[in-house]
């Protein structure tokens, strides 16, 4: 149950808004939908601004 | 007879059977806030009754201290003294450093009583006097170890201190030795300052020597200074071990809060250990420095300790420290001249505001409170060292580690550099902040003339970055070889890694953020610091989003654009520019109200609790004092491709705008964006914005005047507001060109991109070349709308962006 939850939690980029949505994925990076935010690749960056993961909160 | 002091009612022997003997520290108007509070309403009946309480508790004798700046303290001394004459069955302790109150209550009070305190402080005045007083009046007397030098550190000044006084109280004025109460002073060992580590050996020591070489003479100690700057729980439970250690040792008296006294019996072994670790330094076993560890092992329970009436009870000393955790400013000033009249101001520096901040930097670094706070924090800092610098004698302390800092040549930002300065300047340490556009041969120059112990550059562009790598071999040519520390948006840890350490000698570190930096300059200090490492291993090389199709359409429509040629907008309502800010960036990058740690719903709170009403209040003060006055220089211009450089043509001219090309796959370039001469040729749209001059003056206003939280906010707001203006241009360019699409203007807390084409800001990551603001300016002519170039290519005011506007609908936002 838990992990349904996690897997529809948005992430937003702190440093262009840009929000990820595990149920898009993200095609700018290869990234195909289902993916939660916990699961993408350590090296995955903000597809529009290159920010590091890091710089991602969960959106609400 | 053993040595002992009197009320009307009753003996106390000075030397207990069990020792300590026990003296309640709470009816002091400097110790406890509940007690000034009172006084200062003239409620003597309350301030009697927390002298009275303490007996109860198990106090032997009670301390009056009712000094307090602005109140005639002669006249409340004695007023109560005369009150505890009948009313008070244990004897008293006269606090008072002043000789007419002590005299006077001697005079007054009819058992013998101990006068706390003398010491050699002004070169043996008072304390001539005081001896006197104490003979005729036959009273026994505390002694702080201080003298001309200041507060004794070190068992042997304890100790050398301890004579001089015997000397003069026994010797001159034939006081008894037991007469003598010798307080060894102790510092805390919770503040992590390493001159601090031994401060528990060196009192424990002082009091084993005095009692060695001075025999008959008694000890005293104010135990919970030790503990300075941990947590409530915590605190009183190293003060109850460190209280035994003591005893054990030779203390014979405690000047304590009776009532947190914890008998060691009910002190876990374990607990017993860790506080011991800590109190001789001693690695023990496991890792870390012993307060690490201390931390810790208590940092569960804490949580939910405090009440009321703990909060009453607050010392000075926490007073100001958690006044500089909460960020509150307000009452700094109420609380320094009270601890000025105990501490050098230096040691109120040292030993509480700057572990306060420690503190802070802590509860940052796990997330627990967000950079506006930490601002706060700092802006208390900085009004409290302002306050005692008037009464310091040398501001600078030579042995402070010293950093250089500049933001580097060409860029004018400077927010990231001044977050490092106020976070490393309120932190203790010493900052030459020498401004922006700094090139390598004035930061070599004064890197010679200061002799910072550490260099850190900042820049925000791609292209500061490159100037940063460049200008390492610059460094190490002219013989630095002090570590560097690198800060800025465009910089990763891949980059110094790989491009800027190997062209340095000395450590070059990659700083996420201010406190990344001052983490840095912490390991400097304890030689630790080392290069930043790079290891694609663990981390894995970053992914390089963008779409990955190898062909751009060559047959789409080229639109028609309204006009050729360039044109100006100079009036504009900054309201329109509202709804485009990107909130989500605003709040949580440049703002860093994240959501961190908290919860869904406090989060909420917070943004529409705080957040958002600070939002609204800059709105509304930007439009009434007329911050925002957007500008555009902008316009369209026939152009067409020629491998990557787009040729655009004014006027008959032709301006080549060179682009880089991707290294890898799919090897994009914007210039693939536009058709050939021989494809039909294709049209350009330029622009530059501005919100003008005035917000950069605002924000360098708010710096100057050290109001951190207010400047971080304004800047921030000011930056995205000048990105709101660029959406909103585009927006309007596309409407022009017929390709708008749906609607532009939806959303502008969520980027998406969801619109026909993109805007390419010079200086960003798909087009890092500054230099094409050369043609871009001369037929866009902005100086007319207040914006110039610095030589190195950068617009001022800062708060100016440009863009080439391309129409191609595969066009997207790439890096190169």
């Amino acid at each position: 149950m838990m992990k349904s939850s996690e897997v529809r939690e948005q992430y937003i980029c702190i440093n262009c808004g840009y929000l990820y949505d595990p149920s898009q994925g993200d095609g700018m990076n290869s990234i195909p939908p289902g993916i939660s935010f916990e699961e993408l690749p350590r090296a995955w960056v903000c597809p529009l601004c290159y920010a590091s993961r890091d710089d991602f909160d969960p959106l609400d | 007879m053993k040595p002992s002091v009197s009320s009307l009612y009753q003996a106390v022997e000075l030397q207990q059977e069990i020792p300590p003997l026990l003296i309640g520290e709470r009816a002091n108007s400097n110790g406890s806030k509940k007690f000034r509070e009172l006084l200062l309403a003239d409620d003597f009946e309350a301030c009697l009754k927390i002298a009275q309480e303490q007996e109860s508790k198990g106090a032997h004798i009670i301390d009056l201290c009712t000094a307090y700046a602005g109140r005639d303290e002669l006249a409340d001394l004695t007023r109560l003294v005369k009150m505890c004459v009948s009313s008070l069955k244990a004897p008293i302790m006269i606090d008072s450093t002043t000789p007419e109150c002590i005299e006077a209550c001697l005079r007054l009070y009819p058992g013998r009583c101990v006068i706390n305190s003398i010491n050699l402080e002004d070169g043996g005045h008072n304390i001539r006097r005081i001896c006197q007083a104490a003979k005729r009046y036959g009273a026994a007397v505390v002694a702080l170890t201080i003298d001309e030098q200041g507060m004794a550190m070190t068992a042997e000044d304890k100790l050398r201190i301890a004579k001089a006084i015997y000397a003069i109280a026994v010797d001159e004025f034939k006081l008894r030795p037991s007469d003598l109460l010798f307080d060894c002073l102790t510092f805390t060992v919770g503040s992590g300052d390493e001159k601090l580590r031994d401060a528990a050996i060196q009192t424990l020591e002082g009091i084993r020597l005095i009692k060695r070489e001075l025999p008959g003479c008694l000890t005293v100690l104010g135990l919970s200074n030790i503990s300075f700057g941990l947590a409530p729980k915590a605190r009183r439970i190293l003060n109850s071990v460190f209280l035994h250690q003591a005893v054990e040792a030779g203390l014979d008296a405690a000047i304590v809060d009776a009532a947190k006294i914890l008998p060691l019996a009910r002190i876990s072994q374990e607990d017993r250990e860790v506080c011991l670790d800590l109190l001789y330094d001693r690695d023990g076993e496991g890792e870390g420095k012993p307060l690490m560890r201390f931390i810790d092992y208590f940092s569960d329970r804490n949580v939910g300790e405090e009440d009321e009436a703990e909060a009453v009870k607050r010392t000075p000393e926490e007073q100001l420290f958690l006044q500089v955790v909460n960020g509150n400013k307000d009452e700094v000033g109420d609380v320094l001249p009270v601890l000025m009249e105990r501490f050098a101001p230096l040691d109120i520096i040292n030993q509480i505001l700057v572990p306060a901040m420690r503190h802070v930097g802590e509860l940052f670094g796990k997330g627990e409170i967000l950079l506006p706070f930490v601002l706060q924090s700092a802006e208390v800092m900085k009004r409290a060292v302002s306050f005692l610098e008037p009464f310091m004698e040398r501001i600078e302390d030579e042995h402070t580690t010293r950093i250089l800092l500049a933001t580097v040549q060409g860029d004018v930002h400077d927010i990231g550099k001044n977050l490092v300065d106020i976070i490393l300047s309120n932190n203790g340490y010493t900052v030459y902040n020498i401004g922006i556009k700094v090139g390598a041969e004035t930061i070599i120059e004064k890197a010679r003339e200061l002799k910072p112990d550490l260099i850190g550059l900042s820049g925000l562009l791609v292209k500061s970055a490159i100037v940063m790598q460049e200008s390492m071999a610059q460094y190490r040519e002219a013989g630095l070889d002090i570590p560097i520390l690198l800060g800025g948006a465009a910089l990763t840890p891949k980059f110094v890694a790989e491009s800027c350490v190997p062209n340095y000698g000395g450590p070059v570190v990659y700083c996420s953020d201010a406190f990344a930096g001052l983490r840095a300059v912490r390991e400097h200090e304890e030689g630790t610091l080392v290069s930043t490492v790079f290891d694609p291993a663990v981390v894995g090389e970053p992914l390089k989003p963008g779409r990955k199709e190898r062909s751009i359409s060559r047959t789409n429509p080229v639109p028609e654009p309204p006009f050729l040629g360039q044109r100006y907008v100079e009036e504009l309502d900054p309201e329109l520019l509202f709804p485009l800010v990107n909130t989500q960036a605003l709040f949580r990058g440049r703002w860093g109200y994240r959501r961190a740690k908290m919860g869904a719903e406090e989060y909420r709170q917070l943004i529409s609790e705080q957040v958002e009403p600070i939002y609204q209040g800059l709105i509304r003060r930007s439009l009434d004092e007329g911050l925002i006055r957007p500008k555009v220089s902008y316009g369209y211009f026939p152009c067409y491709a020629q491998e990557e450089t787009v040729m655009v043509e004014v006027e008959g001219s032709l301006h080549p705008f060179a682009f880089p090309r991707q290294q890898e796959q799919p090897h994009l370039c914007i210039a693939d964006y536009f058709k050939t001469r021989e494809e039909g040729g294709d049209i350009a749209g330029f622009f530059i914005v501005t919100i003008g001059e005035r917000m950069g003056q605002e924000t360098a206003r708010l710096y100057e005047a050290d109001r951190y939280h207010d400047y971080l906010m304004l800047h921030g707001f000011s930056v995205e507001v000048t990105d709101a203006l660029a959406e909103y241009w585009h927006g309007v360019m596309r409407s022009e060109l017929g390709i708008a699409g749906a609607d532009p203007t939806a959303g502008g807390s969520l980027v998406s991109q969801n619109y026909q084409g993109s805007r390419y800001g010079f200086g960003y990551p798909a087009c890092p070349d500054m230099e094409v603001h050369k043609p871009l300016f001369s037929f866009l002519k902005p100086e007319k709308i207040g914006v110039s170039l610095t030589e190195n290519m950068q617009m001022v005011p800062e708060q100016t962006t440009s863009a080439i506007v391309v129409h191609h609908p595969q066009a997207k936002y790439f890096a190169v």
